[in-house]
């Protein structure tokens, strides 16, 4: 600063009167953030403390935790030493959510954008403001469109309160979660038409004697106690079949790794089904027992010969065998995986359908190493908002006649279009809660264009993300660490250990910083400006938790007195299927046209001079939502790009090369990452690890790192049976940067 | 060593001095303060121009006067300004005020800095009113630093600037210096220099 004075000689000098004054008018109104206390000898500061009650969020799976917590900071977590399902264990990600906390890129206060969206310009304003602003926003549309003029995005417990208030008592229909319509809302809808259940990952692979994965990749997603789940059947000598384009984790532990051609694992599956009834090497007394339409399906899956199927999926014939007879040597006890991750290539229904009629075919359910129903605690009461039923003619898959087999929610690609066409209706109003939906749902550009000719967007997250940036105001989440919104229950994780069930609700670790409020507060701030006041099921987070535990006799208080977990003796998860039916033939699939046994879909291989795009997960994210955390970025900082050893050397790459990636559509990735040279993928496909590439430069550790796979899927397949979207059909050149 | 007061002798012509360092303390808080209507008006700017021109830096009193000229409505404007800078920048710029993104290595929030702060507050027979906010937020710093001098207890002011305040805060300053910044919180910053750092 130029001036000829010292800080000395400036107060001094006799000129200091001219300024003292205004300077004593402002300040003597001022409040100081700092005021006496009582005098704190140095060496006695607070000792760390343990606080219980954590329920991870880094990924979904929650594992439970206890906080080391130092006057309010929290310094370290670890596995709850009371839990029987991760335990004392919490992975990478887990043990990162201390940087997550206290991440400088979080959101803090509420944010108006002053901008435009895609091009933010924030300014910081009251949750009084904001609120009001949301309320009369929301209320606007719905007093002239109803309800169905709303949408909403969600993901994980965060997000679970509010698209229940939109959902059932706004009644908007159109709810469109990722976890359904992007991940694995098309297993459970095939394996509920094939079973009658919803398989979660509910296998009992410790005690398995053969272990099933297709597309699964276990310690590349890491999800605690079913990782020790998987390596526990290992260990016990369990034989691990992973069918996989890629010489994957779960592949490296692998006693049969088949190395499919990507799309054709509905073919591999039929073939075996048809190897084993035409051998009679099924188990028909389960059949018998428990099948109904085998004759049909038996007779419609014939032409699926172990030649034609190892033609289709470019593997050996010899192979397949080999998979079939180990599966049909070790029956019932054959832990078919039904897959998390299933939106693949728009014939998904099928596959998955084809592996619950499989694991039927094998009587591989409700037994020692099959698929088990879950036996967690009962009697939670169910707290909800008040359910009103939907607008006629508002559900969009009922008006297009579409999807009948669909997840809960509205198809995303049919919501999209509805906002974007206007037909058949407007869509104007968006809520979108702890989704990231730029990087999650396939063709940005039509997310772009449904967000732009919204109204209004609101947007609550802990994080600013590619979504935010379309932000019309921005709310400041609490996280998983700040807030009391779940309750984790299950059953402990070796299935064939002595029965036990745990109930282990969620609790803040610390205080929440800054301004961020928690999504019930939220949520019940925004009904009551909304006019929805009198429908609130709990007035704060606490009572939430409280009202639902009130069922088993359980409280918070309680539970945080027990160490943050509940524990009680359980009931076995074996020989529990007397009601089950195994529809080998589904009536009401047929008379809503779609195939009623498992059908093989063939899918476009790339054209010349192009490669199939796939992509997974690395151990050390969970998708974009850990893009940001510094200690997760500095073990995975970027996601190269896995290239076949033969496919390189006829490109000319290298190892370490810098590429982009253009895709058949013309789109180039805006971005770039380097080639990992390998022979563990083939030849007519590339890998990259999903939920790089992030765009907004408001997450400064994630900008521009890697690239976005979700960028170059502009190709958009829909799996017609449930309307998820199918996200590997994309096809690209890899152009060498340097 | 902390604790420590200046003895009647030593500060024997500092009343008005002490008086007046705790007010410019307290309103370069001020400054850094999300801004408020209650005290970013005409009161508050006329105090900063009386006080730029008490020090004849011209260059400064120049920027504000052409900046308040210019805008129609300083406080929106300064909010906008202030979420860019402090909180969160579309541009990926934002230069948090907190002492632990500069000294703890890992650029977090909460970190020993901040631990090590509070409690120097704490040894000194103060603390934060608002814990929600990290104890380093530099606001918190020049309130503290304020309290102190109006106490007259310049050696405790000197050790917290040297051991706590300046080491961060030069970090700060510079990557604020690297480009054109809102001409307020040019001549904020710059007036928080000038009155922590050591004198040559």
């Amino acid at each position: 600063m130029a001036t000829n004075l010292t800080r000395r000689n400036f107060l001094k000098a006799a000129s200091i009167a001219a300024a003292s004054v205004p300077l004593s008018q402002v300040t003597a109104k001022a409040q100081s953030g700092v005021v006496k206390a009582p005098l704190v000898s140095p060496g006695s500061f607070k000792n760390t403390q343990t606080a219980v009650g954590g329920v991870c969020e880094m990924c979904f799976w929650r594992c439970q935790l206890v906080g080391k917590v130092r006057d309010g900071r929290l310094i370290k977590l670890e596995g709850n030493p009371k839990s029987i399902d991760n335990g004392e264990a919490i992975c990478a990600r887990g043990n990162a959510g201390v940087a997550m906390l206290y991440d400088p890129d979080r959101l803090k206060y509420p944010l108006k954008n002053v901008g435009e969206r895609g091009a933010p310009k924030w300014q910081r304003i009251s949750w009084e403001e904001a609120l009001d602003t949301c309320a009369t926003k929301l209320k606007t549309i719905i007093d002239r469109d109803g309800a169905k003029g709303l949408c909403f995005f969600g993901h994980g417990s965060h997000a679970k309160y509010l698209m229940d208030f939109l959902e059932r008592t706004v009644s908007t229909p159109n709810i469109s979660e990722a976890s359904f319509f992007q991940c694995r809302g098309v297993r459970d809808t095939a394996y509920l038409a094939t079973l009658d259940i919803a398989p979660d990952e509910n296998v009992d692979m410790a005690n398995a004697k053969v272990i099933f994965f297709t597309g699964t990749h276990i310690g590349e997603n890491i999800h605690l106690s079913h990782a020790k789940n998987y390596l526990r059947g290992l260990e016990q000598g369990a034989k691990l079949i992973v069918v996989d384009p890629r010489y994957s984790a779960s592949a490296a532990k692998s006693h049969i790794w088949v190395q499919i051609r990507p799309g054709t694992d509905t073919a591999f599956v039929l073939a075996i089904m048809n190897y084993l009834i035409q051998n009679k090497k099924y188990n028909a007394d389960f059949v018998e027992e428990h099948g109904e339409g085998f004759a049909e399906m038996a007779k419609g899956i014939r032409e699926w010969t172990l030649e034609k199927a190892a033609e289709e999926c470019d593997v050996p014939a010899s192979q397949i065998k080999e998979v079939a007879d180990l599966m049909a040597a070790n029956m019932p006890h054959v832990a078919i995986h039904p897959g998390r991750h299933t939106t693949w290539y728009g014939n998904d229904f099928q596959r998955c359908r084809a592996l619950a009629c499989l694991t039927g075919l094998l009587g591989a359910i409700g037994c020692k190493g099959g698929l088990v129903l879950p036996k967690g605690p009962k009697g939670l009461t169910r707290i909800n908002w008040p359910y009103v039923p939907h607008e006629e003619d508002s559900v969009l898959r009922d008006v297009a006649d579409e999807h009948h087999f669909s997840p809960p929610g509205t198809p995303t690609e049919l919501l999209r279009d509805a906002a974007i066409s206007g037909k058949p209706y407007p869509i104007k109003g968006a809520v979108i809660c702890g989704q990231n939906i730029m990087q999650c749902m396939p063709n940005q550009e039509k997310t772009i264009k449904m967000l732009k000719q919204m109204e209004f967007v609101l947007c609550v997250d802990i994080m600013p993300t590619d979504s935010t940036m379309y932000a019309d105001i921005l709310l400041p989440d609490c996280s998983y660490l700040e807030k009391s919104d779940f309750i984790k229950t299950g059953q402990q994780w070796d299935l064939g250990k002595d029965p036990q069930q745990y109930i282990a609700p969620r609790m803040p670790l610390v205080a929440p910083g800054f301004e961020r409020k928690d999504s019930i507060w939220i949520t019940n701030e925004l009904a009551k400006r909304m006019g929805y006041g009198d429908k609130i099921p709990a007035q704060n987070q606490e009572e939430l938790a409280d009202k639902a535990l009130a069922g088993v006799n359980l409280s918070l208080a309680k539970i945080k007195a027990e160490g943050g977990i509940h524990v009680q003796p359980g009931v076995s998860p074996y020989d529990d299927i007397d009601d089950l039916t195994v529809h080998f033939y589904n009536e009401d699939m047929e008379d809503e046209g779609y195939p009623p046994i498992p059908t093989y879909v063939p899918i476009e291989q790339p054209p010349q001079g192009f490669v199939r795009l796939v992509y997974g997960r690395t151990p050390l994210h969970t998708f974009n939502r850990t893009a940001n955390n510094p200690w997760l970025v500095n073990e995975a900082k970027t996601n190269p790009l896995w290239v076949n050893d033969k496919l390189a050397a006829r490109l000319g790459l290298k190892e370490g090369d810098t590429i982009k990636l253009t895709n058949q559509d013309g789109v180039t990735s805006p971005t770039t990452t380097t080639v990992k040279v390998t022979p563990g993928i083939r030849e007519d496909v590339v890998y990259l690890y999903h939920g790089y590439g992030t765009k907004n430069p408001e997450m400064t550790q994630a900008v521009n790192r890697g690239i976005d796979d979700n960028s170059l899927i502009t190709k958009i397949a829909v799996d017609p049976e449930s309307g998820a979207h199918g996200m590997r059909n994309n096809f690209v050149k890899i152009v060498k940067v340097s | 060593m902390p604790g420590l007061t200046c003895s009647s002798h030593q500060c024997a012509d500092t009343v008005a001095e002490t008086t007046i360092l705790s007010r410019l303390y307290s309103f370069l808080a001020l400054t850094m303060h999300y801004p408020d209507p209650e005290l970013c008006n005409t009161v508050f700017f006329e105090a900063m121009t009386s006080l730029l021109e008490s020090l004849g830096s011209q260059t400064e009193l120049s920027l504000l006067r052409d900046w308040l000229n210019q805008t129609p409505d300083p406080l929106n404007d300064l909010r906008t300004a202030y979420t860019h800078l402090f909180i969160t920048a579309d541009s990926g710029e934002t230069i948090p005020p907190y002492a632990s993104i500069y000294r703890d290595g890992n650029g977090t929030l909460q970190g020993r800095s901040t631990e090590q702060i509070r409690n120097f507050y704490r040894q000194c027979g103060f603390d934060i009113t608002d814990t929600n906010e990290p104890a380093d937020h530099i606001r918190f710093q020049l309130d503290f630093l304020a309290a102190l001098t109006s106490e007259a207890r310049f050696e405790d002011e000197q050790f917290f600037l040297q051991t706590f305040f300046r080491p961060w805060f030069e970090l700060f300053q510079k990557k604020f210096m690297q480009e054109a910044r809102h001409p307020f919180y040019t001549v904020s910053i710059q007036l928080i220099d000038f009155f922590t750092k050591e004198e040559q």
